[in-house]
């Protein structure tokens, strides 16, 4: 357990360079937001410099880092100028939604990734495996708004499967209760099924978008670790001795392949969270990627600040999370191993 | 009917929820009106730091103001503001006083702001001493004469006087735009502290208004729904019950809903789908010349080489203006090139300069500048304007290439250009502006005059500052008309920015949708929208 806590306090001076990395980033860029908010032909000098006041601008760079650090540490993000909103709020309210997208598309990227590998392992140069390499390859090779635009060419425009691609409820669907703010687990919890259903078909296209990018790390990876566990020695002990296929690739081969697995899971999941601000422009996702992008394109330092911050404290999640999972499945390699 | 086929679809395939479950009633969605674009509102203050331009969509719907823009009809059959015809909206009448000083509003009785409460002067008081308290509308208002709250005075319980120091022909209109709109004052000051005496906080995110809509629901970012107020007095009652406006960043989205018919009406398309769209028979386009807004590029006369008048004028000849207008704009807006040189013969600015594009006169003048083998410069464009700026750019690199001019493009990223030309610090480059008011006084005013960053060309001739400064408070409508035609004869021959053309706006809709009017703001005009 102390390995844990020693562990845990080892995320405090990360997310400390991470604060200051991400203000001095923010200030380094060109462009001045003052004159940028005060784009009125009427606007002169003075107006200018009234607004630099109120944003508090005017001040020396170490006099703003100290009021971010003391803001900070009271819980505040400051504010957005462009929603209006405490940058707190926007978030919260918004990281869900990005939440539930990345977990969809993961868990279908999953579902479709590693059985695809493991089949291409137990039958290298089969047709299986030449498949397992063409979707790979070209889900990797395709942009992920390219195939965001195809699947609502195709699903919505010309075949009007899917819903209207914009956003994560139906406009004239009062949202349910907000308790996780997980739109499926909420209308769930409510019994709201009109809106568990439109939620689910809102979602089907972001998520397979997404998810397509996603197999060809996850494929390849288990088809490389899946190959290698294949090829060793206790594998071919099991096999001469008789044990069941399902026994051999499920309890042996495969639970020995994970650890690499696992390593590629966490990375893709702290990647899709991030990255996924196309594929939230294309959809008209609420989520933080696409706020984080339109704040920064308007020279709106907080929301872009706060969130850095909240994405470097989840991927430091995840990677604990992962290391946490290593010891699951193999003792000798996990945290909790090391003296 | 589309509609009848998706409903019997969806009954068949479960699980994916197609169709918005109201729409299935056929009649509300007649009377609801499904707009997208791809920014949202972001503030209700017409006065924040940092609103954005469409937040003016639901606080011109929202709120009402004094008095708005008459409607005349273009052209084409478009519907459009009249900037020299004002009526009345909170305000009954008005009378102007005899030294054209004073202006005092009747307001309209029975008027109500949407909790019920009545539209009192002291409402209107209220609401225009906080524009003249806080700095951007301060300095907005400035304009028209009116700075100081004891100009504002309450006549009694319905009337209303504003007074300015000199008669001005700005100050009815100021009162006409966005900004000054009539808050319910007992309900702004409930939220309002010490520190925020006008509420600020609290407008930001609610609204305490009597127009002819109300906010139903709202989420930041995402789409606001708004309601029409049934008991709304100031103008005839909207046509549509209910608004929902939803923000989709894809434009590509925003196209496929319209074709399918999902969506209503889409905003600001760009020229070449609106081109496509024209061209589809389920739907149309109307596209109206922004008024008020330009396109044109700019030269610091402060900088040389192009302090020198007749290195602007070479370049104001060579430019390729018919292969820019196709290849940037596909020709969708109002040319301000070509025209007639020479003395101005009407009193409307933006008009056109008299330049077209004459490779020999350029190189003569370049030459008679003393640069006859040409010059090296760079030429600048913020990428928010990249549609338009990326070929301009590329096309005039390539033309100034053959006089001599060597250009290197630089490209800007998007909300730097306006620092840099607060420091004057960019030699040549491509911007757009707009202005309210269409008196070409204030439009001269603005951007060729005074020191600011709008100041576009640095310009700074002293007989057009005399000029500038004498049409202010011209009440002498002939010395008025001599003076403008003068400034804009100087406009033409000193060429200090380059103009290109008057962009079109351009909104796709459905062909049952009717009554669209084209205002200063370039935002829906709601109130007069129907569907046929």
């Amino acid at each position: 357990m102390t390995v844990l806590l020693r562990r845990m306090l080892g995320i405090v001076p990360t997310l400390a360079g991470v604060v200051i990395a991400t203000f001095v980033l923010t200030r380094i860029l060109p462009g001045d937001p003052a004159v940028f908010f005060t784009s009125s032909p009427t606007a002169d000098a003075e107006t200018i410099e009234a607004v630099r006041q109120k944003l508090g601008l005017d001040l020396p760079l170490w006099q703003q880092f100290l009021i971010y650090v003391r803001d900070l540490l009271h819980g505040d993000l400051g504010n957005s100028i462009l929603t209006g909103q405490p940058v707190l709020n926007d978030l919260m309210q918004r990281l869900p939604a990005s939440a539930e997208l990345t977990l969809a598309a993961f868990l279908l990227a999953v579902v479709v990734a590693v059985p695809l590998g493991i089949a291409a392992a137990l039958r290298p140069g089969s047709l299986v495996d030449h498949a397992c390499r063409l979707i790979s390859t070209a889900g990797v090779s395709l942009p992920t708004f390219v195939t965001g635009l195809l699947l609502i060419y195709l699903f919505y425009f010309l075949w009007g499967l899917a819903p209207e691609p914009m956003g994560q409820l139906d406009p004239f669907i009062p949202p349910p209760a907000r308790v996780t703010g997980f739109l499926l687990i909420d209308s769930a919890l409510s019994g709201d099924r009109e809106a568990f259903v439109s939620a689910l078909g809102q979602l089907v296209l972001p998520a397979t978008t997404m998810a397509i990018f996603a197999i060809a790390p996850l494929a390849r990876m288990t088809r490389a670790s899946m190959l290698g566990t294949l090829g060793s020695d206790f594998v071919r002990t099991a096999r001469a001795n008789g044990l069941r296929r399902r026994t051999i690739v499920v309890s042996y081969a495969l639970r020995n392949a994970l650890l690499p697995i696992v390593t590629t899971l966490g990375m893709v999941f702290s990647y899709m969270l991030g990255a996924n601000v196309l594929v939230e422009r294309v959809f008209a996702w609420p989520g933080v990627g696409s706020y984080a992008l339109d704040a920064l394109l308007s020279l709106d330092y907080a929301p872009v600040q706060g969130f850095m911050l909240v994405m470097a404290a989840v991927f430091v999640v995840v990677n604990l999370l992962v290391d946490l999972a290593y010891q699951v499945i193999d003792p000798r390699s996990g945290l909790l191993s090391h003296g | 009917m589309r509609r009848r086929e998706f409903l019997t679809l969806a009954a068949g395939t479960a699980g994916v929820g197609l169709l918005p479950a109201k729409w299935a009633m056929a009649q509300t969605r007649a009377e609801s009106l499904r707009v997208l674009s791809e920014a949202g509102p972001n503030s209700f203050d017409t006065i924040g730091v940092g609103i954005s331009r469409n937040s003016i969509q639901v606080t011109w719907n929202v709120y009402d103001r004094l008095v708005r823009f008459g409607t005349k009809m273009l052209p084409y059959g478009n519907l459009s503001y009249d900037y020299f015809r004002i009526e009345g909206e909170a305000a009954e009448s008005w009378e102007i006083s005899d030294d054209q000083r004073s202006i005092t509003f009747r307001l309209r009785p029975g008027a109500t702001f949407h909790d019920g409460t009545p539209v009192t002067a002291a409402d209107v008081k209220w609401s225009l001493d906080r524009i003249v308290s806080l700095p951007v509308g301060k300095s907005q208002f400035g304009s028209g004469s009116m700075t100081s709250p004891d100009q504002f005075e309450i006549v009694d319980d319905m009337t209303i006087r504003v007074t300015t120091p000199k008669p001005d022909r700005f100050t009815l209109p100021n009162l006409a735009l966005t900004y000054p709109v009539i808050i319910n004052s007992t309900l702004a000051k409930q939220h309002a502290t010490a520190e925020d005496p006008w509420a600020t906080e609290w407008l930001k995110t609610n609204t305490a208004a009597g127009g002819a809509f109300k906010i139903d629901a709202f989420t930041p970012g995402q789409s606001i729904t708004l309601s029409r107020y049934d008991d709304w007095k100031n103008g005839p009652l909207p046509n549509f019950r209910r608004v929902l406006w939803q923000v989709v960043p894809s434009a590509q989205s925003r196209l496929t809903s319209l074709q399918r018919g999902d969506a209503d009406i889409v905003q600001d398309l760009p020229p070449q789908d609106a081109v496509a769209l024209a061209a589809d028979p389920k739907l149309k386009v109307v596209g109206v010349p922004m008024s008020g807004a330009f396109q044109f590029i700019g030269m610091n006369s402060g900088m040389a080489p192009f302090d020198n008048v007749k290195v602007r004028q070479a370049i104001a000849y060579a430019l390729p203006y018919e292969q820019m207008f196709e290849a940037a704009l596909f020709k969708r807006g109002r040319p301000l090139f070509g025209g007639e040189p020479g003395p101005a013969t009407t009193t409307e600015f933006p008009q056109p300069l008299g330049y077209s594009t004459d490779l020999d006169k350029a190189k003569a003048l370049l030459a008679e500048a003393g640069y006859p083998n040409g010059f090296d410069t760079t030429f600048s464009f913020e990428l928010s304007l990249a549609t338009v700026g990326e070929p301009v750019s590329l096309l005039i690199q390539e033309a100034l290439g053959k006089i001599g001019i060597k250009v290197t493009i630089e490209k800007v990223p998007a909300g730097q250009l306006g620092t840099l030309l607060q420091e004057k610090k960019v030699p040549f480059f491509y911007e757009a502006s707009a202005a309210y008011l269409a008196d070409a006084d204030y439009f001269f005013r603005i951007f060729y005059n005074g020191p600011t960053r709008w100041n576009f060309g640095s310009y700074a001739n002293p007989e057009f500052q005399a000029l500038v400064e004498k049409t202010r408070f011209e009440t002498d409508k002939e010395a008025y008309a001599a003076d403008v035609k003068r400034m804009i004869t100087l406009a033409k021959e000193e060429v200090p920015i380059i103009l290109l053309w008057q962009p079109t706006l351009d909104t796709g809709m459905q062909k049952s949708i009717d009554g669209y009017e084209y205002e200063f703001h370039r935002q829906l005009e709601l109130r007069t929208l129907k569907r046929v």
